[in-house]
């Protein structure tokens, strides 16, 4: 394990390449051994294939090998940790943002099978792998909301029900068009232009910008503390899933650019859209007892999607640029 | 006072009402004032319409909502079918935007389950109408949809 920095640190430091030893932490790492893993390693590993991106069998093989069950964790010293160790004001925060995680992860998963039918077979086997992984994702945060923030229910749904109450109305806008994205690709399954439109929302946005970004508060939180390590192994392996589902979506929309650079439309007015309501909150999220700031988290958004559309070549009109400056918050002291 | 029944004109006179007040003190509390901001903008710039369908209104067939925005106000909002079916119903055709909902779904979001959840489970379903035009204004259409939902009514 490397030194433990500062939760934000990764804000100033800005892209890195990672050793080859590092690397190889990342990828053949056991669950077990996930623990030891940084996860700005893990997320700057994303990145490291964005410029030449894996294949999808490629990918297929890789979800083979890091596969995890996660039956395996064990919540008993994340109980101990929520329970004695952490203030009122830190599982506030910590379950207002893992609260996003919660209902996410069950919206890619059941969103996710429709965009499967226009796949060709590799990417299908990534996708089948990648639905896969969302509902192991889905699981991770039952057992975690049951075993250890002790919210009760019969059910995946009842559990679903107790944790919505943290999540914030702005859910709604990737979320809820994501639902009604899939319901167009269930009416037309092979219009690429309705895919691209999707996938921009999907691998892109949700996976690519907020997940990224999300997981790593939370996790950055349980590694800067040294609380919650199975929370901190199931996560952190969930986002070496999340770098391989990146890593096919941005291929996706890298190959319809390349096919058709008039796709490149699609992916602006569908950012049009999600920029123009990403500059609003409906509840104050105090992140400040997890080490960040509201306006440190937005920062990270805006990196992480500057990043990615950088790295796979994807450029933005001039409004867009105007419309991101205007909702990109200004780092104080950044 | 006697609610009035679902889907009938006397409920559309009192959601359009409720509309053009929009959500209540109660509902506002909870939520930051900077996404009241942009809501109170977007109602008052909002140009389109709505056709809100519920698919089984039970004896008769498919029915709409329909509600006109204009100028941050609601100046339209009426009954349409199932005596009106769609098909004959030039209003119906010329909503910018057309959504359906079951009957249960209706009842369940007035019996107040989430109108964020209506649209992520999709219960609520776009049917006609751009999807990314939508979607800027979603957070106006989410409330609204709440605010309909907590109109009384009387469900068979």
């Amino acid at each position: 394990m490397t030194e433990r920095k500062s939760p934000t640190a990764v804000l100033r430091e800005g892209p890195r390449a990672l050793s080859d030893a590092q690397v190889r932490e990342i990828e053949d790492s056991s669950l077990e051994e996930v623990l030891h893993v940084d996860i700005d390693d893990v997320i700057e590993y994303v990145h490291k294939d964005l410029r030449s991106l894996p294949d999808f069998t490629t990918l297929y093989r890789k979800y083979l090998k890091q596969r995890w069950d996660v039956y395996d964790l064990d919540f008993s010293q994340d109980k101990i940790d929520w329970q004695e160790k952490m203030t009122e004001e830190e599982r506030q925060s910590f379950i207002a943002v893992a609260s996003g995680f919660h209902h996410g992860e069950r919206q890619v998963e059941i969103e996710l099978p429709v965009f499967m039918i226009g796949a060709s077979e590799e990417e299908k086997l990534h996708i089948a792998a990648q639905i896969e992984d969302e509902a192991r994702h889905t699981v991770f945060f039952d057992r975690f909301y049951r075993e250890v923030v002790g919210l009760k229910g019969d059910d995946i749904m009842d559990i679903l029900d107790a944790s919505f109450p943290w999540v914030s109305e702005t859910f709604v806008a990737p979320f809820g068009l994501l639902a009604y994205q899939a319901d167009e690709l269930r009416l037309h399954p092979y219009d690429e232009r309705a895919r691209v439109r999707y996938g921009t929302n999907y691998f892109l946005w949700i996976e690519g910008v907020l997940a990224l970004s999300v997981m790593k508060v939370t996790l950055s939180y349980a590694r800067w503390r040294g609380f919650l390590p199975a929370y901190y192994t199931g996560f952190t392996a969930t986002c070496r899933d999340e770098s391989r589902h990146v890593q096919g979506g941005m291929r996706y929309l890298q190959d319809a650019v390349r096919k058709d650079p008039t796709m490149i439309s699609e992916i602006h007015d569908t950012l049009r859209t999600i920029l123009s309501v990403s500059g609003v909150v409906s509840r104050r999220i105090y992140y400040e007892p997890l080490g960040w700031t509201d306006d440190e988290v937005r920062v990270l958004f805006f990196q992480q999607l500057r990043r990615k559309l950088n790295d796979v070549g994807i450029g933005l009109s001039p409004d867009l640029e105007e419309l991101l400056q205007k909702v990109q918050p200004v780092l104080a002291g950044g | 006072m006697v609610a009035a029944e679902f889907f009938s004109k006397e409920w559309a006179d009192a959601v359009r009402d409720a509309l053009t007040a929009g959500p209540d003190e109660r509902a506002r509390a909870v939520k930051l004032q900077e996404y009241w901001d942009f809501f109170d903008w977007l109602k008052s710039v909002y140009p389109a319409s709505w056709a809100l369908g519920c698919r089984d209104l039970p004896g008769a067939s498919a029915a709409y909502l329909f509600v006109q925005w204009d100028g941050g106000t609601v100046t339209d909002c009426r009954i349409i079918g199932p005596d009106d079916p769609p098909p004959t119903s030039p209003a119906l055709f010329n909503a910018t935007y057309v959504l359906g909902m079951d009957y249960r779904d209706w009842k369940a979001l007035h019996d107040g389950y989430d109108a964020q959840r209506t649209v992520m489970y999709r219960k609520i379903t776009l049917e006609q109408g751009d999807l990314l035009e939508f979607f800027k204004a979603i957070y106006f259409f989410v409330e609204s949809l709440a605010v309909i939902g907590a109109v009384p009514a009387a469900y068979a």
